[in-house]
């Protein structure tokens, strides 16, 4: 099969939008060379170029889908062979953005385990094609896990953003840590700002940090907006043995999420959300690269309800009981932050001395009753459960987010001790999974719990992941035989 | 149940007798398929050759020596103090490295164990690591410069998890790193895990 004939000028396009860049430095550098006539030249002799170099490529690029593999041939100076086992792959996504909706093409990507960044892209092949290969592609590798269910079942609808969950996370995707660091940094600027605003040059230095915090709040803005339009028109269905989303409003994005690939599910829910009583989820599997978003967003806002007892359809945990770390954890945080905050105020006093401002530096006393309150909130925030088939574990007061982790995707286990958590008996356990390490980039863990603790549940994970891969192994087993017998049984035996 | 070719060279089914192009190294007369027992295979801990200090107090001197060398070109150009600050800081450091390496090698410990390998090193953050051997994914031995001039080698074991060759074990004679590879290997295929991915 060849790509769509359109993803020639597509692609040349890109190349020449690609090097407007460069034109844009070069111009500004030597305007001598310019002129609106110049550019027009560059522009068009390498569109030319581009076209014809990508004209080669579409010939030359092939790819075929067979029963049991998905074979690229592809390259223009080097040839490049490839053959993806369809068993293999993780994730199949479809994106386009605007240009690419108006003349109907799509980008396909496929994913597997191994690897650093995306196994095999197709750029750019007509939509029905990209619909056609995705389930085809889901067929296929149900079929491979077994003959039996390979009937294509109807898509089933989980989740659709409602506008008032889209409007909410606009709201919510703000980043919080700005708006807690601007309401720090205000009061102890503003009384200055009354007395030194006469002096023009301290004027300067004052408005700098109120300049700062006008582009904290752009950059909030910005990023409630980048929420919006990247969750507009979100579903999530559920086929056979597979999730599908659909998001997007400038660039679309349609994926797969084969449930049986699932290493572990993250329920988020930041300081705003957790006070409205929502929350969000994230299913992670193992094709994406590090650099990439790490995992697919399942549900991007809803009812708190509704995202557990989707997990729940996902992962079959029973119900959460955190149990907390103890309570000389605490002690540990009230000290850290104490010692920051002492910090603070002592370079606020500094700045107050030894400098023509005039700060506030008082003020920055407030910080260390609220250490003792941060240190307590987060020792609030944070629990583990384990639980017969999955470990839970929870962290994070203004994301606070909740991992559940299958005993069977448990890659190692691990508890370390620091000098400051071996002196109050503490260690934290991290449960690493082959997962791409989640949203807030860090594994899952249970921090600073009991050290003896720790040790005991770092058998029982290793335990439970045995267990769990001998049931497996048995179920495949008794998978296998029955598909044989059944087999058996609709061959009739040769009297001969 | 062998089917392989270097079985086969003695009953050939031509007129004459044909030599398999590829042939095993090791001892054809033993089975090939028989692993040998869990049992034979794990052990008690075992610590690392004591050699792996020096391996590590010349790691950090010369980490002690860039430190160092900077420091001195610092203050050689700040008026307070002179070159020999970076003297003093190399000092410093490197007799941190060697109090570290020391303590670093009597901390080190690991094992064989039935069903997973178990690891207990650090000095400052003290981490135990259990490793699976379905998990396992493949065993390496590798062997730097300082290494091999200690005649020493580095088992590196790799997991599917996002923390890739976080189970290393360094310190090991290459005999003893070859035996601890084939072992892990054997273990891992008794295991006949899948990767889970």
């Amino acid at each position: 099969m060849k790509l769509d004939p359109l993803s020639i000028p597509v692609r040349a396009g890109e190349s020449v939008v690609r090097l407007a860049w460069l034109l844009v430095f070069v111009l500004v550098g030597s305007p001598a060379l310019g002129g609106a006539s110049g550019i027009g030249v560059a522009v068009v002799g390498w569109f030319v170029i581009a076209l014809a170099y990508q004209l080669i490529y579409y010939q030359r690029f092939e790819y075929d889908l067979s029963e049991d593999t998905l074979d690229i041939a592809s390259g223009v100076v080097s040839r490049r062979n490839r053959e993806i086992p369809v068993g293999r792959v993780q994730n199949v996504d479809i994106s386009r953005n605007v240009v690419q909706r108006a003349l109907g093409v799509a980008q396909i990507n496929l994913e597997t385990a191994g690897g650093s960044s995306t196994e095999a892209s197709l750029r750019y092949v007509s939509l029905e094609e990209a619909k056609r290969l995705q389930s085809e592609i889901g067929r296929l590798k149900r079929g491979a896990v077994s003959a039996r269910t390979a009937d294509p079942e109807p898509e089933r609808e989980l989740f659709a953003v409602t506008r008032k969950e889209l409007v909410l996370l606009g709201i919510i995707g703000i980043d919080l840590r700005l708006l807690s660091f601007v309401t720090v940094l205000l009061p102890v600027i503003s009384p200055s700002l009354r007395e030194r605003f006469a002096d023009p040059l301290v004027g300067l230095a004052v408005t700098a940090p109120l300049a700062a915090v006008a582009v904290v709040g752009v950059a909030a803005l910005i990023s409630g907006a980048i929420a919006l339009t990247s969750y507009y028109g979100f579903r999530l269905a559920r086929r056979n043995d597979e999730l599908l989303y659909e998001r997007g409003l400038l660039q679309r994005f349609s994926g797969t999420i084969p449930l049986e690939k699932v290493q572990t599910l993250t329920i988020s829910e930041n300081f705003l959300a957790r006070r409205l009583g929502y929350a969000s989820l994230a299913v992670e599997t193992a094709g994406y690269a590090p650099s990439d978003e790490g995992s697919e967003s399942a549900i991007p806002l809803a009812d708190r309800g509704r995202v557990v007892d989707l997990a729940r359809s996902i992962e079959a945990f029973d119900g959460i009981e955190f149990e907390r770390p103890p309570k000389r954890a605490r002690e540990r945080y009230a000290v850290r932050y104490s010692v920051v905050a002492a910090l603070a105020v002592g370079a606020a006093f500094a700045a107050d001395r030894y400098t023509g401002l005039t700060f506030a530096w008082y003020v920055a006393l407030a910080l260390l009753p609220l250490a003792l309150v941060g240190a307590h909130l987060k020792w609030l925030h944070l629990g583990y459960d384990i639980q017969s088939d999955y470990v839970v574990l929870r962290e994070g007061f203004w994301t606070r987010t909740t991992t559940v982790v299958p005993y069977y995707r448990v890659q190692t286990v691990l508890d370390s001790q620091t000098v400051f958590q071996r002196r109050r008996g503490l260690a934290s356990l991290v449960v690493d999974t082959a997962g791409s390490s989640g949203l807030t980039n860090r594994q899952p863990r249970a921090l600073d719990i009991d050290a003896e603790r720790a040790a005991d549940l770092r058998e029982t994970v290793a335990d439970r992941l045995q267990t769990a891969v001998q049931r497996r192994r048995s179920d495949r087993r008794r998978e296998r035989l029955r598909s044989i017998e059944a087999e058996l049984d609709e061959v009739p035996i040769d009297p001969a | 149940m062998d089917d392989t070719d270097g079985d086969r060279t003695g009953r050939s089914p031509f007129g004459e007798e044909t030599t398999p192009a590829i042939r095993r190294i090791e001892d054809a007369s033993a089975p090939e398929s028989t692993v040998p027992d869990v049992e034979a295979l794990t052990g008690d801990p075992q610590t690392l050759e004591p050699a792996i200090q020096g391996v590590w107090v010349i790691q950090s001197a010369i980490s002690a020596a860039v430190l160092g060398i900077i420091a001195a070109v610092i203050f050689s150009v700040v008026s307070p103090g002179g070159a020999w600050v970076g003297g003093v800081v190399f000092a410093v450091a490197a007799g941190l490295g060697i109090v570290f390496s020391l303590l670093k090698y009597r901390i080190w410990m690991y094992q064989v164990r039935d069903d997973s390998l178990y690891l207990r090193r650090g000095v400052l953050t003290r981490v135990n690591t259990v490793a699976p051997y379905v998990r396992i994914q493949h065993v390496d031995t590798r062997r730097g410069p300082v290494e091999r001039v200690f005649g020493l080698a580095t088992t590196v074991v790799y997991t599917a998890g996002s923390r890739g060759a976080d189970v290393s074990i360094p310190g090991l004679t290459p005999e003893r790193a070859d035996d601890l590879q084939t072992r892990l290997k054997h273990l891992a295929i008794a295991a006949e895990g899948d990767d889970a991915v």
